[in-house]
């Protein structure tokens, strides 16, 4: 006597495995999402990492010459190029009296021109700056020195910055985005698996001939729903293993940064991401199940992603933090994750107890698919 | 046995079944003939407990389908109104399929699937993957499909739709092969001469229940015509005068 869960689940992931179409889908996730994350994260650290000197306009040189080979030591230089369309210039404009006032003691008034609000050219800005006020300081030093006064007294505080943030939290930033890949390549991967036994068993008019075989609608179910969960996980497992490779490519250590995933952190991820699978397949298989053709059920199914993603973005860029996204399906995977790769230490009870829930959500989520393919309005579409 | 009771349905305003009763015995072919509409698929479907019936039962060898449907499709063979195969897998795999479905496993499953191809002498195509089968071909997969576990209730709906002749013969072959072996056999259709050719027994429905039953001889005489197709003709003529 064979079980039946386990004879649609075979017969579901054979025919699945010879559909080009959905191996790719699978994989082409895996494969892209991690370099496409590494090209987003190159262009970002060679921007932070930008040493290059800073060319702008100076005018007034030969007013101030310490002024300027100070600044040329600190990598400000003057530009001879022309600046590049749709950018605002820099300029840096030295005043002819500035001999005669550094003499006296009288403030000289430098001005920069510059559009502040340029994301771009902020680090430039600051480092121009930081470079001028450093030369204040210098010639204030001095003078106070020179009038027999320590020059520690114009100093009272001196301000001492812990940078807290350690190479991982730093990462964790970053990391963020990553996380956010992993949760969805099990929504994604197995996403065409889905669509093709439910929605295209329909389609080919297989269907009531399968619901009218000695199964319950139920055994069904469930062997369909672990036949595409396997495929969501394989696109899963693929996409975890990937990443930490394709990130030893990057010079993350040039902004601070370091990942690095031990293999067991790796079994972490990828137990982490068991339940969500089946989730993912149940909330797929729930939609498509109603839908008429392929086509209807794609369309349902690009809505569904919203979903997670929301889930998930949402509480990142609102910061939201209550203990409740511990427990909660997504949510509770998506903060463990976030944990681990910061290196904190992992909230097991939480933990367990979201794989836990989100188990429990996919399975009243096949008992209703079950339910509703022994209804003859869903069947029939009476 | 095939057995109908006085089965009710009604699909918002339309009665499909209008109190419909009949008897599909063992080795008889049993013909379910009436005009497009008449409830042929909603009887059958309530028969494999698809469809529950608003009142009345459908019993296969006394077993009720509509509260043990799983008991019961296990001792019945369906070659539904449509059917679709799976395209990726071969005809062998898709028959394999069914038979486990019907709980078979190891070699007995083999032996059943092989026993099913030989009969409809398909082996050519068996390991053949379903993607670009003739509609022939499709029909003996089907066919397969539902004789593999070597059920003791055929049923089937509209089954020589879209055939050629040769497809036709095996299917009829095939279908007094069985009722030799003693299978109770019950198939819709609305073309008369098939009907004629094969059947024991020929239930004539409209507007969802039985307008006459009988050999086609006892139709014929019934009617006072000699050919079927005007006794059907008749029967169903009269219908508008019985209607409720």
């Amino acid at each position: 006597m064979s079980n039946p869960i386990a004879t649609v689940w075979r017969k579901e992931l054979k025919d699945a495995l010879r559909d080009k179409r959905s191996v790719m889908a699978a994989m082409s996730y895996a494969f892209f999402g991690p370099l496409f994350m590494a090209v987003a994260f190159y262009f970002l650290i060679s921007q932070l990492t930008d040493p290059s000197d800073v060319e702008i306009d100076i005018s007034g040189t030969d007013h101030a010459p310490a002024l300027v080979e100070h600044l040329n030591q600190q990598g400000i230089v003057q530009r001879d190029k022309p600046w590049p369309a749709g950018t605002t210039p820099i300029e840096l404009e030295i005043p002819a009296n500035w001999g005669e006032q550094i003499g006296k003691g009288i403030p000289v008034e430098v001005i920069i021109t510059a559009d502040f609000s340029a994301q771009k050219q902020t680090t430039d800005l600051r480092r121009l700056e930081k470079a001028i006020s450093a030369y204040g300081n210098q010639i204030a030093f001095m003078r106070l020195q020179m009038r027999g006064i320590d020059p520690n007294v114009a100093n009272p505080i001196t301000l001492i910055k812990h940078d807290t943030a350690t190479q991982g939290s730093r990462a964790a930033l970053l990391m963020g985005s990553v996380l956010i890949f992993f949760l969805m390549s099990v929504f994604f991967s197995g996403m065409n698996v889905a669509i093709d036994i439910s929605a295209g068993e329909r389609e080919r008019n297989s269907l009531e001939l399968l619901l009218a075989q000695p199964l319950s609608s139920h055994q069904l179910v469930y062997g369909k729903a672990l036949a595409a969960s396997c495929f969501a996980m394989f696109g899963g497992v693929l996409c975890v293993l990937l990443t930490p490779l394709v990130f030893q490519f990057l010079p993350l250590h040039e902004i601070g940064m370091s990942v690095s995933l031990s293999a067991a952190d790796l079994l972490l991820i990828i137990a982490l991401l068991a339940p969500l699978a089946l989730l993912a397949t149940a909330l797929q298989l729930f939609v498509s199940f109603r839908a008429k053709s392929f086509k209807e059920a794609q369309t349902y199914i690009s809505l569904l992603l919203m979903v997670p993603m929301i889930a998930v973005f949402g509480v990142e860029f609102a910061r939201l933090k209550s203990p409740a996204l511990y427990y909660l399906p997504v949510t509770g995977q998506h903060q463990a994750l976030l944990d681990l790769i910061k290196g904190e230490s992992l909230q097991w009870l939480p933990l367990g107890l979201s794989a836990l829930a989100t188990l429990v959500v996919s399975w009243i989520l096949m008992r209703l698919i079950g339910k509703m393919l022994a209804s003859e309005k869903v069947v029939f579409g009476l | 046995m095939i057995e109908v009771s006085e089965l009710r349905k009604s699909f918002g305003k339309v009665n499909a079944l209008n109190g419909l009763s009949f008897v599909a015995p063992e080795g008889q072919i049993t013909g379910l003939l009436g005009p497009n509409g008449a409830g042929k698929t909603t009887c059958l479907r309530t028969i494999y407990g698809l469809l529950k019936a608003d009142s009345g039962h459908a019993l296969i060898d006394g077993i009720d389908t509509s509260k043990q449907p799983l008991e019961a499709r296990r001792n019945i063979g369906i070659f539904p109104d449509k059917f679709g195969l799976y395209e990726r897998l071969t005809a062998r795999e898709q028959i394999a399929y069914f038979a486990a479905l019907h709980g078979f496993s190891g070699g007995q499953l083999e032996q059943a699937t092989q026993t099913a191809i030989d009969r409809l002498d398909m082996s050519a195509i068996a390991d053949r993957k379903a993607q670009g089968f003739s509609q022939g071909q499709r029909m003996k997969v089907a066919l397969a499909q539902a004789i593999v576990h070597q059920p003791k209730h055929l049923i089937l709906d509209e089954p020589s739709r879209g055939l050629d002749v040769m497809s036709t013969r095996i299917l009829r072959d095939l279908l007094r092969d069985l009722r030799a072996q003693g299978t109770s056999i019950l198939f819709s259709s609305h073309v008369m001469q098939e009907v004629a050719a094969l059947c024991d027994q020929v239930v004539v429905i409209a507007a969802g229940k039985v307008a006459a039953q009988g050999t086609t001889e006892q139709l014929c005489e019934l009617t006072g015509e000699t050919a079927l197709e005007e006794a059907f003709v008749k029967i169903i003529g009269t219908d508008e005068g019985i209607a409720a």
